[in-house]
């Protein structure tokens, strides 16, 4: 059996979760403990994937980042290609999944006392110095599961990815969109494998949160 | 030397103080509500004031004018949270060394282990805050503020968290580390016998505003005014009208006496005649006159007044008796006129439980008049 969709798809969530998270944290964190301009129009934005339809998302990132589209024209004049390549399907898991851990991490700085975080800076702690070892060691459980959650979301991402990568076999034919491809082909002992594997990579991450959680700090 | 002068405006707030103080240990003391915590967020550097200046010691913190603000970093403020704000994520050594990462390693460890010393926490010291019990956790607290040996230390109701029985004892022994220690301090309270104890100076917050700030012995004998007077919790706060005002001696009328006062040399106050004064007398200075030594000398006993005890309460080792007078009229203070304390053996002695009606009297030199 050909086991390519699924490696492109762990490989294509560990990605797309590395970047939400170095994108996720630093904006849940402001979202959480600094007032700023646009701050309701960026809490919109982020919730906005989970509530539209993926193919609608997909239609304007296509619109966004094809070749004639305002990103990816100048990404084009770098010689760059993005539209269905497995990049594409990156950047189709973070949209899809980075509400998921920016909801749960911000709710999870919300959480930590701001007293806390005040009594580090009267002890000579810089900013960086205090989410490093005061908000962050405190809120580290729901910034996991959060990344758990979008990890899950990132490997089951469909409706966008089709949009933007499109279901290129042994190119950017993830996990999700192979099984939908073995059961419009009716290959259902394949299919059938794929979904299991699919459920037990999801197993495992979950029951591993579970435990992780029950570590004190 | 701590200098004090802060404006800050917030929705529905404003909090616009002056105050200095020479002394160790000030208390800001005030009803919640006052901005007291206010007033140590921006000296901690916390919270920016709109207008003002803070000036400990030689430093300047704050200066409007200037354009001064040391960030929280630089002030070297010790800050004693409410409640404490202890690290839950790690244990009483860590928390203790948390303001010394910038110190190599060894003197680290040397720091914390004689700050634990000192305040008798060392057997704790791989302990979590969840594992201590109320008294631990302030103490913990109060390391973690000294080992950066601060400028200034800033306790805002330290011991507010604590059950009563604990409350009394560590009451004290704060008072004991804080002069052992020697750093300026200042210590918010709602409970004026903790400010009592524990400070020299007491400033008292009304509102957003200082309503007095002065060394605790004159601040208990002469408030400044009646509101001070009723902040710090003084009992048998009257109104009577001017009869005659010299610089030493005030008369006046109250529920049909004429009662004469010791007016303050230092700060005499002449009202003119008819108008209405506020005075105190306090409820462990007025004598129950004994029956059996004969009828009472006016010369000896002045201010003499006669009325029924009305109510009653055992404190253990004091009686409180509500005394309403003879005289007809509204009674001053609800269902009577004068808080009366008298120590449990006068009380046992004269039997007041069974005999209810006292002549009292009340020497001119314990009725404070507050200036209006």
């Amino acid at each position: 059996m050909d086991l390519f969709p699924l490696w492109l798809s762990l490989r294509v969530a560990v990605t797309a979760t590395a970047l939400t998270l170095l994108a996720g944290v630093p904006l849940a964190w402001a979202l959480a403990r600094r007032r700023f301009p646009g701050r309701d129009l960026v809490e919109v934005l982020v919730v906005l994937p989970l509530v539209l339809p993926p193919t609608v998302l997909g239609y304007y990132l296509l619109q966004l980042l094809g070749r004639q589209g305002p990103v990816g024209g100048l990404l084009a004049a770098a010689g760059l290609e993005l539209v269905f390549t497995w990049w594409a399907a990156v950047v189709a898991a973070v949209v899809g999944s980075v509400a998921l851990l920016v909801k749960a991490a911000q709710a999870g700085f919300e959480a930590v006392d701001p007293r806390l975080e005040q009594a580090a800076r009267t002890l000579g702690r810089s900013e960086w110095s205090v989410f490093w070892s005061v908000t962050l060691p405190l809120a580290w459980r729901a910034v996991l599961a959060g990344t758990v959650l979008a990890f899950c979301r990132a490997m089951g991402e469909f409706g966008i990815t089709l949009m933007l990568a499109g279901s290129i076999p042994g190119r950017t034919q993830t996990l999700p969109l192979a099984i939908y491809d073995r059961v419009q082909a009716d290959r259902m002992a394949e299919a059938n494998a794929l979904a299991l594997l699919a459920v037990g990579i999801v197993a495992v991450l979950v029951l591993g949160l579970r435990r992780l959680a029950r570590l004190r700090y | 030397m701590l200098a004090v002068e802060l404006v800050k405006r917030l929705p529905g707030f404003a909090l616009e103080v002056a105050w200095e103080a020479s002394e160790p240990v000030v208390a800001l003391f005030g009803p919640s509500g006052a901005g007291k915590t206010l007033t140590l967020d921006c000296l901690a550097g916390l919270l920016r004031p709109d207008a003002g200046r803070i000036v400990v010691g030689d430093r300047v913190f704050f200066d409007a004018g200037a354009g001064i603000h040391l960030p929280p970093q630089r002030r070297r403020v010790g800050y004693v949270f409410q409640g404490y704000a202890l690290f839950p994520h790690l244990t009483v050594a860590a928390n203790v060394g948390f303001g010394l990462r910038d110190r190599p390693r060894a003197e680290r460890e040397r720091r914390v282990a004689e700050v634990l010393a000192r305040l008798g926490l060392a057997a704790l010291a791989t302990r979590y805050p969840d594992e201590l019990s109320g008294g631990q956790r302030q103490r913990v607290a109060l390391g973690r503020a000294l080992a950066i040996e601060p400028a200034l230390l800033l306790l805002d109701e330290p011991l507010s968290a604590l059950d009563v029985p604990t409350r009394a004892a560590l009451r004290d022994d704060l008072g004991r580390t804080l002069r052992e220690w020697g750093i300026p301090a200042v210590v918010v309270t709602h409970d004026f016998a903790e400010a009592y104890r524990l400070a020299d100076r007491i400033v008292i917050y009304q509102g957003g505003r200082v309503v007095q700030a002065a060394p605790r012995a004159e601040l208990l004998w002469r408030p400044a005014s009646e509101a001070v007077a009723r902040i710090i919790g003084v009992r048998n706060v009257l109104r009577g009208t001017v009869v005659k005002a010299t610089p030493d001696r005030i008369q006046l009328r109250w529920r049909g006496y004429l009662l004469e006062a010791v007016n303050s040399p230092t700060r005499a106050y002449l009202p003119s005649s008819g108008e209405p004064i506020a005075f105190f007398i306090r409820p462990e200075y007025v004598r129950l006159i004994r029956k059996d030594r004969g009828a009472p000398d006016p010369a000896h006993h002045m201010n003499l007044m006669a009325g029924r005890v009305v109510d009653e309460a055992d404190f253990g080792t004091t009686w409180v008796l509500r005394i309403r007078l003879d005289t007809p009229g509204a009674p001053a203070q609800g269902d009577y006129d004068l808080e009366v304390e008298v120590p449990r053996l006068v009380y046992e002695i004269l039997e007041i439980d069974r005999d209810r009606w006292w002549q009292l009297s009340v020497h001119r030199g314990s009725i404070h008049v507050l200036p209006a």
